[in-house]
């Protein structure tokens, strides 16, 4: 079936909230203030994160506790390639980000996908703090605690240098990384819609079996995890130029712990559960910051909140309200 | 080093205008309730962005106090020019947040200027974007020095704090003076940016005056590290004359006690270049006399003729049952700074200024502040005293202030312009 007519075939209703989401993010700038795009536009950074994320830990079920190391790789690619190197196109930062967390995911993966659950998420987790102290400690390369800057890049070859800086974040960084989350949604949903998603999910439910079927789960469970580098690369990588300055923070394991958030937020069982978690994690945090000093406390209640009662995320709950509408008609 | 007749002139000078300050507000506290003509009528909306959790939440809550503090004054006096001042404050997290937050104030909250923000690491995300959007930040610690070096020389809505190195050369030049006999140093500074630079700068500007002055050891423990029994022990064995560290927040107190328990500072002297941010955690239980102390741009006790800083620490006293920290004075020049900046443009242009006026007004600027007179230079860096002296057990309270209290001035500790290369300056002094 061609990809066209699965969208077809999708239920009206699914493909028309899709239609209605994509033309609502596009026309977003147009009738929402600046700031709301600028939010807007880290959403569409940390979902393609989380979309990598949630590869590994929803249809793999593998828990990546340094997933920020990937992302801190896409970001430093862009401050690298603009600031010491003057290359400006945000088309050879991307391909240069995938590269390098490619090669890295593939060492790192080689290692890390030979142990499951608590083992995976602690040494993910060693992986990510190993390169925090990396870029703290060598600071003549990384600019260490003080970071390092990241130039405007062009966009599809175009020198946007002078429009003014948020009317370009907004608009032409806007349209630019919207373009790429769809593109990346839609492969995504390929991978996890292809018989190689389905080995990962039933590595994911019962590896023994996997294995009994013919299914290598370590190669597979490897694959995922390069993908998933990849894709957190990518979104690093988008974040950065929207920044404008990338830090050792970016790889903290608290950085991680957020994607985790996220994703747990709008629930890893759902395709877009992760996304729907994204959009409200960043707006959330930015009401509730605004609100009170002791936001962190408030994410924890939530935190613990979701973990309790309602563990299928906000994804979850809309499914379980819409199947209990359904069995009531 | 001797103050100049200069200086000494207009520190009385100051304190004489101070006064006058004080007075002058009492004055008009009554008569401007009504904007001025051709002001606008809303309240003027000032962004704070404080540091209020982690190693940087003590110094950051007293500054967010201290702009609260200088609210309701100015209110209680009829506002700037007759319009309220309004606070929004957005906590100082990690650079990309503070990236997101000044974006807020700026776009959202359309604040007229934005005070706040003591890391260097933050500075350097938002000075950019200071610039970028047009809007004025004046930075209560942070500054956009990578390093020893100025990124951004050439300003025109970021206004820098201090050069970070400016507290260890003045407590290199201290060293100098009260230990004229030293032949062997060693320093404990948290293995980031500001210490490496403070050590590199301090040993630069003490091997000018004594050339034969050797580092015997140099221990970097991590930025919110709370042991430092290993530290202290690797400092006994290295046996140096004088230990200098550049700590300025909840570790000072811990290295204090630590150091206290073998008894470190018994037989090695010590120069603690920042510990004054912390003041009143330094017990004298624990705290020894003799040391050098450095209490960066203000000093609770520096004097009893300044009356703006002997009103500020009996109010802040009063109301938070603590001795104000060195925090408090930049968080208060900014605000009175940015008053001056905007009093001084109305009176030039008759109407009420933009942003683009304003910050030209606060380039070069000098008002009376907490802790005398301050400024910026036309480079928009901050201009002001810096406050050291020997620790002392003679006081009423229960932890150590200093005497006698040295005043080292802007020339003595800072490079005079953002272009200046720092080594070559210090290289450049008379001996």
């Amino acid at each position: 079936m061609k990809p066209w007519q699965e969208i077809l075939s999708l239920k009206s209703t699914k493909v028309l909230i899709l239609i209605v989401v994509g033309l609502l993010f596009l026309g977003l700038p147009l009738f929402a203030s600046q700031y709301v795009s600028y939010l807007m536009l880290t959403f569409f950074a940390y979902a393609v994160m989380v979309l990598g994320l949630n590869l590994l830990f929803g249809y793999t079920g593998l828990l990546s506790f340094g997933h920020a190391f990937f992302m801190a790789i896409g970001a430093y690619t862009a401050a690298f390639l603009t600031g010491k190197f003057s290359i400006l196109y945000m088309e050879v930062i991307l391909v240069v980000a995938v590269i390098i967390s490619s090669i890295l995911a593939a060492l790192i993966g080689a290692i890390c996908v030979r142990y499951i659950k608590i083992y995976f998420a602690m040494l993910t987790l060693a992986f990510g703090m190993l390169f925090y102290t990396f870029l703290l400690k060598f600071y003549y390369l990384t600019g260490g605690d003080e970071g390092m800057r990241v130039l405007r890049p062009y966009l599809l070859g175009f020198n946007l240098s002078e429009i003014p800086k948020m009317q370009y974040l907004t608009r032409s960084y806007y349209i630019y990384t919207l373009v790429i989350l769809a593109i990346l949604t839609f492969v995504m949903w390929k991978i996890v819609s292809s018989p190689f998603g389905l080995c990962l999910k039933a590595i994911r439910d019962n590896p023994e079996k996997a294995e009994y079927l013919g299914v290598s789960v370590k190669r597979y469970r490897w694959y995922a995890f390069i993908i998933s580098g990849a894709y957190a690369a990518i979104g690093g990588a988008l974040l950065a130029p929207a920044i404008g300055q990338v830090d050792p923070g970016l790889t903290y394991w608290t950085h991680s712990g957020t994607l985790v958030f996220m994703t747990l937020l709008g629930g890893f069982e759902n395709f877009f559960g992760p996304l729907i978690g994204g959009v409200v994690y960043i707006f959330l945090q930015d009401k509730v910051m605004s609100l009170t000093t002791y936001w962190r406390f408030i994410f924890g209640a939530i935190l613990a909140f979701l973990v309790i009662v309602a563990p299928g995320g906000i994804a979850g709950v809309i499914s379980s309200l819409v199947k209990k509408e359904k069995g009531g008609e | 080093m001797e103050k100049t007749r200069r200086e000494f002139v207009k520190l009385v000078g100051g304190a004489a205008l101070g006064a006058g300050v004080i007075l002058a507000g009492k004055g008009r506290a009554s008569a401007q309730t009504i904007p001025a003509k051709g002001a606008p009528s809303e309240p003027i909306r000032i962004g704070v962005m404080p540091g209020l959790t982690g190693v940087i939440g003590v110094p950051g809550t007293a500054a967010w106090r201290t702009t609260q503090i200088w609210a309701d004054e100015v209110n209680a006096s009829g506002g700037i020019l007759g319009r309220k001042v309004e606070l929004h404050m957005e906590e100082e997290t990690t650079a990309k947040e503070c990236v997101e937050r000044f974006k807020k104030l700026t776009l959202e909250k359309k604040v007229d200027v934005i005070v706040g923000l003591m890391s260097t690491g933050n500075g350097l995300a938002v000075g950019p974007l200071a610039e970028e959007l047009g809007q004025l930040w004046l930075a209560w610690d942070g500054t956009t020095q990578k390093g020893v070096e100025e990124t951004m020389p050439k300003t025109k809505f970021a206004f820098k704090s201090i050069d970070n190195e400016a507290e260890a050369i003045g407590g290199a030049i201290l060293t100098a003076k009260y230990f004229p006999k030293i032949k062997t140093i060693a320093g404990i500074n948290n293995d980031y940016s500001y210490g490496r630079d403070c050590w590199e700068s301090f040993q630069a500007v003490l091997k000018h005056f004594h050339p034969n002055v050797k580092a015997v050891e140099a221990l970097w423990p991590k930025l919110g590290e709370t042991d430092f029994t290993s530290h202290i022990a690797a400092l006994k064995k290295a046996k140096p004359d004088l230990i200098m560290t550049s700590f300025w927040s909840g570790d000072v107190p811990i290295l204090m006690k630590q150091a206290a328990a073998v008894g470190l500072f018994k037989t090695t002297k010590g120069c603690f270049t920042t510990g004054g941010g912390v003041h009143y955690t330094l017990k004298k239980e624990f705290t020894p006399e003799g040391l050098i102390l450095g209490y960066n741009s203000m000093y609770f006790k520096w004097t009893d003729t300044w009356p703006l800083l002997t009103k500020f620490v009996k109010t802040y006293f009063d109301k938070y049952k603590e001795y104000p920290v060195y925090e408090c004075d930049h968080a208060y020049f900014v605000l009175q700074a940015y008053k001056t900046a905007v009093e001084k443009c109305y009176s030039i242009l008759g109407k009420w200024p933009t942003k683009e006026e304003v910050g030209k007004a606060l380039s070069g600027i000098q008002v009376p502040s907490l802790s005398g007179y301050r400024g910026y230079r036309e480079d928009n860096i901050m201009t002001c005293n810096f406050f050291m002296g020997i620790t002392t057990h003679k006081n009423p309270y229960d932890f150590v202030t200093i005497d006698p209290v040295e005043v080292l001035t802007p020339s003595q500790i800072i490079k005079p312009t953002a272009e200046t290369k720092l080594y070559e300056w210090i290289k450049g002094w008379k001996s």
